[in-house]
């Protein structure tokens, strides 16, 4: 393999992977802020000395800012998903600050999962966890894949893992 | 154990050792539950409590109870492919477990298992677990079978063709031993020669325990010398409540009661060394590495006795670490990491499991590491550094970290607070000691990386091992062009090569990614 030429793998995930992240994310989102304003905030002011307006503010900052993020997330995280096969290899490419790129020979997996839960359902979509062995970072997903398009990547990977002796 | 036909061929497999746990394991049980009982029944008797006597009673009798169960339904049927445990007295559980599944078997023996002719067997798998099953105090005529027939069965189940060991000394009739025969099932004892790999000497085993830096020797050292400043604080203050002390104290120049500080501080060091390096001579008493075809023996131990088999195919990783103590005296320890054991870089495992050399210089480590990854001695390794670029990123973090601190510091100390720009230097410092201390090689097979601050760590990973590669970049790193890469294989920590140039990263990972590809198709 030439190893200076460092491919890059090219496919993308779905695009409605995008709203099904927002609607997670902010669901959470909308759970923890309302919590921070709603019942920590009477506590805090009821409890804590020193709580002040402008503590208020910070905290009115940060809840917003938590909202926010759950917003701008997943189309800065959807733009930098890349997964591909290079090969025997499975390349992926992901991350927003901390950018990882993960090459996993496929027959060095232990087995494949197929998960789908029920709002990722009502997307169409699957997430793909795939194992190797050990037991730090031996785990990984890939998620917002089109169902048809999960099932043949696992089906590859069991494919190739079936050439090796068990 | 000679009308054993092959494996594969056979349809029910013949039954090679078949055995139960040695009755002394109920003497043991009782010796144990008596002292798990003692305190209740002594509360008892002593504030004539009449249901503590019985709880501590009834304590003793389920103790007992569960230990007889547990005795009397454990049996373990080792076949040729797998072995068999099973146990249960009202939930039973049979425990299957593939001979060529099993990574390592351990067999402990504390002193008064030894006197009563007893060993503790583990088997460990790649689960992840740990230990798999242990089979509690075999005797130990039983455990050395035990030991043989796995051995022989798992060397014919695997059917590896069996590297010979590297410039094996000729060990007496090594010649009678005839290694181009691998389909026929290895008779026990007699077969393979068995070559010395290490033995550590008393003189290395002082060292060890001299070198052991151990936190707690500080944190005992630090604890006792705050406890002893703020003694006096508090004497100061409340001059009147311990004035005698104070007095007694106050008598002596403060040039002695500054040595006598510091012969405190000596004396609680001196104290911590001679805790571990008694410590390391027990743990580690008689330690020696063998290689038996082609599986690592370890036996050591003073009180408890450990004897721990380990095939060389499972190694995932080697190092050999050196604490910055034992860097200047030129020693160094050597470790391995097989499949399914978990531990940081560093941290030393309890029992001394994972070290395959106690300590021992330099050289003769680095000599006697080809015993334990067969090819290493046929690489030749082009050394590069890590990108010097490093420094600036370590010293921008802690330009980050000082940014950071500053504001909140400025508020509380006034002008004081600039001191936290003091970081930057220090972060670059370390920078460069990191930098310094980097280097990695990829050879045909094996990856090596040498990494530390002041001290420096060793480790080598068969790319044929390697499960997962990771090219990592944190925001000023990409800032930078720099990038993480991380080699996961099936056991230990993570190897980490920090801060090599992106395009580097990338390429290093893919050829070891492709390497690891290809090995994994070659053989399963």
């Amino acid at each position: 393999m030439d190893g200076r030429a460092s491919p890059r793998p090219e496919e993308r995930l779905q695009r409605r992977v995008v709203p099904y992240w927002m609607l997670g994310d902010t669901l959470s989102a909308v759970v923890l802020t309302g919590l921070a304003w709603f019942v920590g905030r009477p506590q805090l002011a009821a409890h804590w000395d020193t709580w002040s307006p402008a503590l208020e503010q910070v905290l009115l900052g940060i809840c917003l800012g938590v909202l926010l993020l759950g917003m701008v997330t997943p189309p800065l995280a959807f733009a930098r998903w890349r997964y591909g096969f290079l090969g025997d290899l499975l390349l992926l490419r992901y991350g927003i600050l901390f950018v990882e790129e993960r090459a996993v020979p496929v027959r060095r997996m232990q087995h494949v999962d197929l998960v789908r839960g029920p709002i990722e359902r009502l997307f169409g979509l699957a997430t793909l966890v795939v194992f190797t062995a050990g037991n730090e970072g031996s785990a990984f997903r890939v998620p917002g894949l089109a169902i048809a398009r999960a099932q043949e990547l696992r089906d590859r990977i069991v494919e190739a893992r079936g050439d090796g002796r068990l | 154990m000679t009308d054993v036909s092959e494996p594969a061929a056979a349809p029910a497999p013949a039954v090679l050792a078949r055995g139960h746990l040695h009755p002394a394991i109920l003497l043991l049980r009782f010796v144990e539950a008596l002292q798990q009982a003692v305190l209740p029944l002594a509360a008892g008797v002593v504030l004539m409590n009449p249901w503590l006597l019985g709880f501590g009673g009834l304590m003793f009798l389920l103790r007992l109870g569960y230990a007889l169960a547990r005795y009397l339904t454990l049996q373990f049927t080792l076949t040729a492919d797998e072995l068999r445990v099973r146990e249960g007295l009202l939930e039973r559980q049979e425990r299957r477990i593939p001979l060529d599944r099993i990574q390592d078997l351990g067999f402990e023996s504390s002193l008064l298992r030894r006197a009563l002719g007893l060993v503790t067997v583990s088997i460990e798998t790649a689960s992840g677990l740990g230990v798999e099953a242990r089979l509690d105090a075999l005797s130990r005529a039983d455990a050395d079978h035990l030991r043989e027939v796995l051995l022989a069965a798992r060397a014919a189940a695997t059917l590896q063709p069996s590297v010979p060991p590297p410039t094996a000394p000729a060990d007496g009739d090594a010649g009678a031993a005839a290694p181009a025969a691998p389909t026929v099932l290895p008779v026990p004892p007699a077969a393979e020669p068995e070559w010395l790999v290490h033995r550590a000497s008393t003189g290395e085993l002082l060292l060890r325990g001299v070198t052991d830096m151990r936190l707690s020797a500080f944190f005992v050292t630090g604890f006792a010398a705050w406890e002893l400043a703020d003694q006096l604080d508090v004497l100061h203050r409340f001059a009147g409540t311990a004035k005698s002390l104070r007095d007694w104290l106050l008598q002596f120049s403060p040039l002695a009661l500054a040595l006598f500080l510091v012969g405190l501080l000596f004396v609680v060091m001196l104290f911590g060394v001679v805790t571990s390096t008694l410590g390391n001579l027990v743990t580690f008493h008689g330690f020696e590495l063998r290689l038996r075809g082609d599986v690592l023996q370890r036996r050591y131990g003073l009180l408890t006795t450990r004897q721990k088999t380990l095939p060389r195919a499972r190694i995932q990783r080697v190092t050999v670490e050196q604490t910055w103590l034992r860097r200047l005296l030129g020693l160094g320890a050597v470790k391995a990491d097989s499949a399914g054991g978990s531990r940081t870089d560093g941290a030393d495992v309890t029992g001394g499991w994972d070290v395959v050399v106690p300590l021992t210089a330099m050289p003769r480590a680095q000599a006697l590491l080809p015993a334990l990854l067969p090819g290493l001695e046929r690489e030749t390794f082009a050394w590069s550094k890590g990108s010097p670029r490093l420094v600036v990123r370590t010293g921008a973090q802690g330009l980050l970290l000082a940014a950071l601190l500053l504001p909140p510091a400025w508020l509380r100390y006034g002008p004081f607070a600039l001191l936290a720009l003091l970081l930057v230097p220090a972060f670059a410092v370390l920078g460069v000691l990191v930098w310094r201390n980097l280097a990695y090689a990829l050879g045909q097979d094996m990856l090596t990386l040498q990494h530390g601050i002041i001290g420096r760590t060793l480790a080598f990973v068969p790319t044929t091992k390697v499960q997962a590669v990771v090219v990592r970049q944190g925001p000023v790193a990409q800032l930078l062009g720099l990038a993480d890469l991380t080699v996961y294989v099936a056991g230990g920590s993570p190897t980490r090569l920090p801060d090599l140039t992106i395009a580097d990263a990338r390429g290093l990972a893919h050829a070891i990614a492709a390497r690891a590809g290809i090995a994994a198709a070659a053989s399963w």
